[in-house]
């Protein structure tokens, strides 16, 4: 299962990986998940994990992270170095499905993954990294998810940049996918269309449309309007100037 | 680089140069190795003595491209001395899972961490169960 938050323009992708395929995780007992380090990320992911009856463990080094995180309801805190056996023992990282690892040093991520991974058994693991260049070392280090901020913001921005400012490109972290969304404007040719009359690459669908805060699920009488937000699913291999020309 | 003339088997990169780092550098220098001394703080060179004959290198041992320049899949052993467990365990696994170095030494100062990479095939050596061993040993 994936959890994509998306607000419209700036989309921001906050992808967790939960127990991929995996549903009897959820069935049977609460799905238990750790997270180490990272005030602001770990509080936002930990509540919206909490909303969604996932049982959450977090551990800081900070002390008055500790406090301020432990105001959430039915949050476990707990105060220490997630890098050292003894805390992850304390933290029960034994009994945890996933780990996620969010400290702002990369080698102190790597160390968590590895140890939940080796000396605890936890399933699955992800890491948020700073470095671009140590993405694949992660992975072949048995980090089972490991998402670079900094390389997702740089795309982002690139394509914001350089691109026409009509859509936005979210690049999935180890699929071949590309998730667009894409603003219809005035001069779009497919505005007022009925979505059967547009001619779509192969490769790519429109996965859902925004409409002034609304989700619509398209379908092939649904009208494309001026104001809409297309939010389309394409693989890698698709030129971006085959979109461009659909809206031009 | 300077290493152009240097013979495979008797470079030694060094990463870290505190105390450890320094004197294992002092040491391995006048035995006559070629050594690499790496360090992200130009200051702690100074901490070599005056017969180092080697290469000191100010950088930091993460970063991927500063460790291709000093072409450390070339080295016969690194050994890894920073201040800071995680970072040494992490250049562990680069240089040898990455770079592909035969013979890769970090030091550790977490004895229980210490199980956990002994375990996973790093060479690792712990002051306090070195200190230890030799405390008892003495007192034996």
């Amino acid at each position: 299962m994936s959890c994509n938050s998306f607000c419209k323009r700036n989309s921001w992708l906050i992808r967790v990986d939960v127990g991929k395929g995996d549903n009897n995780l959820n069935k049977n007992k609460k799905c238990k998940i750790l997270m180490v380090g990272g005030y602001n990320k770990t509080k936002i992911m930990a509540t919206s994990l909490l909303e969604q009856k996932y049982q959450v463990t977090v551990i800081s080094a900070d002390y008055s992270d500790c406090l301020k995180l432990a105001q959430i309801k039915d949050i476990t805190v707990i105060h220490g170095d997630g890098t050292k056996p003894y805390i992850l023992d304390e933290a029960n990282a034994d009994t945890c499905d996933i780990a996620i690892a969010l400290t702002n040093k990369d080698a102190d991520n790597l160390v968590i993954c590895q140890l939940c991974k080796k000396r605890y058994g936890v399933k699955k693991t992800a890491a948020l990294i700073n470095d671009p260049y140590k993405i694949d070392f992660f992975h072949q280090m048995g980090v089972d998810s490991v998402t670079c901020a900094l390389d997702i913001m740089t795309s982002i921005i690139q394509q914001q940049v350089f691109k026409e400012d009509i859509m936005n490109i979210i690049p999935m972290i180890h699929e071949n996918i590309k998730i667009i969304d894409m603003q219809i404007t005035k001069s779009s040719k497919i505005a007022s269309k009925q979505l059967r009359d547009v001619a779509l690459p192969k490769e790519m669908i429109v996965g859902c449309i925004l409409r002034g805060g609304d989700i619509v699920i398209p379908r092939g009488d649904t009208h494309i309007l001026v104001g809409d937000i297309l939010i389309m699913i394409a693989g890698q291999e698709l030129e971006l100037n085959t979109i461009h020309t659909l809206i031009e | 680089m300077v290493q152009e003339n240097w013979k495979k088997d008797s470079y030694v990169c060094i990463i870290g140069c505190g105390r450890l780092g320094a004197n294992l550098g002092n040491m391995l220098s006048v035995q006559g190795k070629d050594v690499l001394i790496m360090d992200k703080d130009k200051n702690s060179f100074r901490r070599l003595s005056s017969h180092f004959g080697g290469l000191v290198i100010e950088g930091d041992g993460t970063d991927l491209d500063k460790l291709k320049e000093v072409k450390i899949q070339n080295a016969s052993s690194v050994i890894i001395v920073t201040n800071d467990d995680n970072i040494n365990i992490m250049i562990a696994q680069i240089a040898r899972d990455l770079f592909g170095v035969k013979q890769v030494i970090a030091r550790l100062y977490d004895p229980e961490r210490e199980q956990v990479y002994h375990q996973l095939g790093i060479n690792t050596i712990c002051p306090v169960i070195l200190s230890v061993k030799e405390i008892v040993g003495l007192l034996e």
